[in-house]
């Protein structure tokens, strides 16, 4: 009984210290400033790059306090979202969502126009990244890094299969897919349990089929329009015949494990899988012994016989990060321009083994897959923004589902259009 | 006239001791109740309230939903009714209601009544089919999704002993069956222990006039333990009703953000978070909440006035009450 009595002071008096926590954060009352800053790395290195990054900065800035939240990717964007709704608990800096739910944010005023304020440097070491941050000719973000996406396959399982190219077409990827499973290899690996990377397969074929009016007429809000949306969807059904997928993947997950779709690439248990440049960090950390792999490597999306894009143009995302408009500006800028600088850049390149956002830092990058990446990124035009971030997360969502529904026998072809169409009736 | 005199002041002591116990039993009502008040309007009507409110508006979330929205009236709730994914997880919600109840039931029965005899290593059992109760619906849902995975644990041990496995989660015609089983194995606990309790108490003089009657093991299930344990059963009927009605944690952890229509286990629940929270329509979000709140509402309503109301009656009287308060004690002593 008397435990009970304890159990529950204690329990009430943490819940109201918990609850008063809660209240307003920062700024000035004796000059000093406290930045509140939120970012999505809770564990290794790129936390710990965050960390040092802000003690850095505190003691260049003496006034500066930077207070860090971390928060896990898949619940950022619901923190996020619901904390912009009042100034009081907004984040000062924080990592933007990018593409139509900037536009969002744009629209709601909260994210604000930094065009003026970002220093010489960065624009000119950013030249390649800050479009993914401009809307309307203003600027709205600090690019960090740039993750364009592409298949990494295992050299040694390609070797084994006898396949001596990297595919360039979608009908070398099909002799490909059946020469692996003739040496008893699984061909793709799939996380289809998370469904978007199902649908990058759709997104990239998609790409390659339409031209870039009609991903531009599509971004526009118009809906997928075009012929070349359906013909893209034909496309992936006619390859998921040919059962090129890990089996189960419906099951799979992208990245939690081993068993992953990721983690059976980094155990060569299957040879190849269609991903963003964090692939490399992610095979890492899901080796068995914890080393980067060392025959991984990459080769752009093939072509499609007499598609419209670009066969050269790449698809990915550009992290960066906004300042919300209850924020001390000045300090919020003199932050983000410090970030942008080419060695913490290249510190930021080190610590998630992807590419800097910053032209100057890319030095830094040894890892040989990136490296063939990157000859891609000098001869492809201005990088595409994946199809679910640029047309929001309405549309992207219902793609994603009707994606793997298709691949599941579940729909036709021509449903993944219609429900993304449908999808925008709702939003 | 002294007499009078003193009869009227004790009258007065005594009327102002009643009113002052009056109004202090009313300080003492509200101050229990209003911070259970306060907390029922401010996280239940309040919250249902706005969206209603929020269920008017095309809104993606950002902002408010007068500027950064559009006002459309009905047509959220006109768009939810017409989509076939919602009215496929209303039925998948509806069919786990029913097959909850028709699992669950004999199982639970038959598990109390082993467990209500005296042998050997009974504290043991008990703990042992309560133990998935307690364990977090997160690690369940996480350790029995790994291992029913089409190359996991479950397919391998099969095919050690010469069976072919199956895809247990993913393949829609035995999606559902799996997540039946798995609300079974992790909710029977909860139901033994209220059988039990129910079972206690029942008057041990019951069974044994009817034993010396000469009735059997089975004919005094049959006669005395059903019948009592009506009530139990009854208020049991409904928490599952309710719990699954609401079931979202386990199909949200096992199947992910977007698989769960595919595989045909999708809830109304899971179906409001895909279509509000991550396709960010917020607007639409909040209608589907209400809508779902409007049929939980219609089915708890309905169960109690049809159902759960011969032991609501009983229970502002009196023996069932008795039985019942007993039964509250017995699962607390139990617990």
């Amino acid at each position: 009984m008397r435990f009970k009595v304890i159990a529950a002071a204690a329990i009430s008096v943490a819940t109201l210290m918990s609850v008063a926590a809660c209240g307003g954060s920062n700024t000035a009352s004796d000059g000093k400033v406290e930045l509140e800053f939120w970012h999505n790395a809770t564990t290794g290195d790129g936390k710990a790059y965050w960390e040092n990054l802000a003690a850095a900065f505190e003691k260049k800035h003496q006034n500066v306090t930077i207070k860090i939240q971390a928060i896990q990717n898949e619940d950022y964007q619901g923190k996020l979202q619901t904390a912009l709704q009042d100034p009081n608990s907004a984040p000062d800096v924080y990592m933007s969502l990018g593409g139509q739910k900037t536009k969002d944010m744009i629209e709601a005023g909260q994210t604000i126009d930094i065009t003026s304020d970002i220093s010489a440097d960065a624009k000119k070491n950013m030249a390649s990244t800050l479009g993914a941050a401009t809307f309307d000719d203003k600027v709205y973000g600090m690019p960090v890094s740039m993750e364009p996406g592409g298949i990494w396959y295992s050299e040694d399982l390609f070797k084994k299969a006898g396949i001596t190219e990297p595919p360039k077409t979608m009908e070398e990827l099909n002799q490909a897919v059946t020469k692996l499973k003739a040496a008893n290899i699984t061909p793709v690996a799939l996380g289809g349990k998370d469904a978007w990377p199902a649908a990058h397969w759709y997104y990239w074929l998609s790409f390659r089929e339409c031209s870039a009016k009609d991903f531009s007429e599509a971004s526009s809000g118009k809906g997928l329009k075009a012929d070349c949306w359906n013909k893209a969807a034909d496309q992936l059904e006619a390859f998921n015949k040919t059962n090129p997928f890990n089996n189960g993947y419906l099951t799979t997950s992208a990245q939690q494990g081993a068993g992953s779709s990721a983690g059976l690439l980094a155990n060569h248990k299957a040879a190849m899988e269609l991903m963003g440049a964090w692939e490399p960090g992610v095979l890492k950390d899901l080796s068995p012994d914890g080393k980067a792999m060392s025959d991984l490597g990459y080769f752009p999306f093939p072509s499609v016989d007499g598609g419209q894009g670009d066969p050269n143009a790449l698809m990915g995302s550009v992290t960066y990060y906004s300042v919300s408009p209850s924020a001390p500006k000045k300090e919020a800028m003199e932050f983000l321009n410090y970030m942008a600088e080419t060695k913490n850049q290249e510190g930021y390149a080190k610590a998630w083994n992807t590419f800097p956002a910053n032209d100057a830092a890319r030095g830094v990058v040894t890892d040989p897959a990136l490296k063939t990446v990157l000859e891609y990124v000098k001869k492809s035009p201005d990088m595409q923004l994946w199809l679910d971030t640029q047309l929001g997360s309405n549309a992207g969502t219902a793609l994603n589902t009707s994606v793997v529904n298709m691949l599941a026998g579940k729909g036709a072809a021509k449903d993944i259009v219609t429900a993304a169409n449908d999808a925008i009736a709702k939003g | 006239m002294n007499a009078s005199k003193e009869t009227g002041a004790r009258m007065k002591k005594k009327s102002k001791t009643v009113v002052k116990d009056k109004w202090r039993k009313g300080l003492e009502i509200s101050v229990l109740s209003v911070p259970a008040l306060i907390m029922f309007l401010g996280f239940v009507v309040f919250p249902i309230v706005m969206a209603a409110y929020y269920g008017f508006f095309k809104w993606k979330g950002f902002g408010s939903p007068t500027t950064n929205g559009t006002f459309i009236g009905i047509q959220n709730y006109i768009t939810i009714f017409s989509d076939a994914e919602f009215r496929s997880a209303v039925l998948h919600n509806f069919i786990i209601v029913i097959g909850s109840l028709v699992l669950q039931a004999p199982i639970a029965i038959l598990f109390a009544l082993l467990l209500n005899q005296k042998m050997k290593g009974r504290a043991i059992i008990r703990t042992l089919i309560f133990v998935p109760y307690v364990v977090s619906e997160v690690i369940v849902g996480t350790g029995w999704s790994l291992m029913l995975q089409s190359e996991g644990a479950i397919n391998a041990v099969l095919k050690r002993i010469g069976l072919q496995g199956a895809d247990w989660i993913s393949d829609p015609k035995i999606a559902m069956w799996t997540l039946l089983i798995l609300i079974t194995w992790k909710y029977i606990g909860f139901a033994v222990i209220l059988m039990l309790a129910g079972m206690q108490s029942i008057p041990e003089e019951l069974y044994e006039a009817a034993r010396v009657d000469g009735a059997g093991f089975w004919q005094l299930q049959k006669s005395i333990t059903l019948p009592l344990l009506g009530p139990t059963l009854r208020i049991w009927a409904f928490l599952s009703i309710i719990g699954s009605l609401q079931l979202f944690d386990l199909v949200y952890i096992i199947w992910g953000q977007y698989i769960s229509s595919t595989a045909g286990t999708s809830t109304m629940a899971t179906y409001m978070v895909r279509e509000g929270r991550v396709s960010s329509n917020y607007g639409y979000g909040s209608a589907v909440a209400v809508v779902i709140f409007v049929i939980s509402l219609v089915v708890a309503l309905t169960y109690q006035k049809f159902i759960l109301n011969r032991d609501l009656d009983g229970a502002l009287t009196e023996k069932p009450s008795k039985s019942k308060n007993k039964s509250v004690s017995a699962v607390a002593e139990e617990v």
